[in-house]
């Protein structure tokens, strides 16, 4: 397929997308943005009495949009959702994994709980092992893409939640390896590293005043990102055609809060 | 030269054994540790504690505190891999590197370092090497979060990215096939280097108090070949 676009071509038509953590915040709106661009999508939810709703929504909004129950820490719960989306669609495109477990407080190294670190490694770390595993055959069948989300803390590391930096960090490289491993398989590997307005930023906002603040101060467009209309974008982008000769890589949608790439 | 610097060197395999000989003979006063859970486990709680109790208990506080993580003894494809294959490339290490990162602290005090010895391929993955690749980033990411909390204690950290070669097996080549997979022209310095003249003189520069103003750094030493920011 050729990547020349007219006005108002969709980018993703007849593409499936299965995004993990897809009921709420950056997921929910990756998932919206490509199913206006065409794609099939699938939310993978922990919680279906939330994911539910979010397909449902979807779907009146004339999207072929569909819920799976995912607990992403389980191995047999990734392979469940991406046979369920293979199944109902004959094909996977892109796969992206954004679920992860709550980040938690502000929190000292000395302080770090082993269920804190087994949380966030089950995953972010060894979910996106199981779900690439899951989804190599079906991606290479279709020369399609995963996308991982790090973020800026991967890069530049954290005072306050250290473990979450080291996910993340460790997300970014491995998105690496997989580009060098897949490439030969016609699969891209690339990460998203958002600052976006979520759930989970609205709480980090109430742990921490000052973070607003801060966050405004170090971001040049002045505003921080949406989930759908500035991050969901990014996601069709690199899961289309138009993205076909970038793997490996990380882009940050932060209004440049992070430079140091 | 750091005559008389206190070293508690966390680590075992040539790299470790290479430091450890290097740092003894730039006068480094240096007990080796060989951590509890290189066995693939993911304990970051009190698994390492006794070692590292017994080590400061050798040579008083350290002024330097150096870990090498375990990496995997050849390369795996991602898809090729068992679920405990990657818990222990991937998971396995940057436990034992927070491990050991909470373990030192309460022996640490104003003016130490704490130093992981880690292959380029954080910075830039490998293949067959993906969960390895990924752990030694996220142990940088470590590094600079530890700089963070720790820096107003007076303590700082760094990473020395040091050759593949180094780093992984030496008998199974994977070291010079990352490496050239890197870059097109080879080390610009001729080779990956040795830990015993090559790498150890770092760490001890590192150790020095004309150091002091870097923490959270990655200081690259693989020749050459690495040298994106």
């Amino acid at each position: 397929m050729s990547p020349d676009l007219a006005p108002g071509d969709k980018l993703l038509e007849g593409r499936v997308v299965l995004v993990t953590g897809g009921a709420s915040g950056l997921g929910l709106g990756m998932a919206t943005a490509m199913a206006a661009h065409g794609a099939a999508v699938v939310l993978a939810c922990r919680r279906p009495e939330t994911g539910e709703p979010a397909a449902v929504q979807l779907r009146e909004a004339g999207h072929d949009v569909r819920c799976v129950r995912c607990d992403v820490a389980s191995a047999d719960d990734l392979r469940a959702a991406v046979e369920a989306t293979v199944t109902a669609h004959g094909r996977l495109d892109c796969m992206i994994h954004n679920a992860i477990a709550p980040t938690l407080g502000p929190t000292r190294i000395q302080d770090v709980a082993q269920d804190h670190w087994d949380a966030m490694m089950a995953t972010a770390i060894r979910a996106t092992f199981e779900g690439a595993r899951a989804a190599h055959p079906h991606l290479r069948e279709a020369g399609g893409s995963m996308i991982l989300m790090t973020s800026a803390a991967g890069m530049e590391g954290s005072a306050s939640l250290p473990v979450y930096a080291m996910v993340k960090a460790a997300q970014r490289t491995l998105a690496k390896g997989l580009a060098a491993e897949w490439g030969a398989d016609g699969i891209r590997v690339n990460c998203i590293a958002p600052v976006a307005l979520t759930p989970a930023m609205e709480r980090a906002y109430g742990e921490n005043p000052v973070l607003h603040e801060r966050l405004l101060e170090r971001t040049p467009l002045g505003r921080i990102g949406d989930p759908l209309d500035d991050v969901g974008p990014v996601a069709v982008f690199l899961a289309s055609e138009m993205a076909r000769f970038i793997t490996g890589q990380t882009l940050c949608v932060d209004g440049g809060g992070f430079l140091g790439l | 030269m750091a005559d008389g610097t206190r070293t508690l060197l966390v680590g075992d395999g040539p790299l470790a054994d290479g430091l450890h000989d290097g740092l003894v003979h730039r006068g480094h006063v240096v007990a080796q540790v060989v951590p509890v859970g290189a066995d693939g486990g993911t304990d970051i709680g009190a698994g390492i504690d006794a070692g590292i109790g017994a080590g400061v208990s050798l040579i008083g506080p350290p002024d330097l505190v150096v870990h090498v993580p375990q990496v995997p003894a050849g390369p795996v494809a991602l898809v090729d891999q068992t679920t405990q294959q990657w818990v222990e490339a991937c998971e396995a290490p940057m436990a034992e590197a927070f491990a050991v990162a909470r373990a030192c602290r309460p022996h640490l005090s104003d003016g130490a370092r704490l130093v992981w010895v880690l292959p380029t391929v954080a910075m830039g993955g490998a293949a067959g090497y993906v969960g390895s690749a990924a752990a030694s980033e996220g142990i940088r990411a470590l590094a600079k979060s530890a700089a963070r909390q720790w820096g107003p204690d007076g303590l700082t950290t760094a990473v020395l990215a040091v050759a593949p070669e180094l780093a992984f097996p030496p008998d199974t080549g994977a070291g010079a096939r990352t490496s050239a997979a890197t870059t097109l022209t080879g080390p610009a310095l001729g080779g990956p280097g040795d830990a015993f003249g090559d790498i150890a003189p770092l760490l001890d520069l590192l150790a020095d108090p004309a150091a002091r103003f870097m923490t959270g750094a990655t200081l690259v030493a693989d020749g050459g070949v690495w040298m994106a920011p």
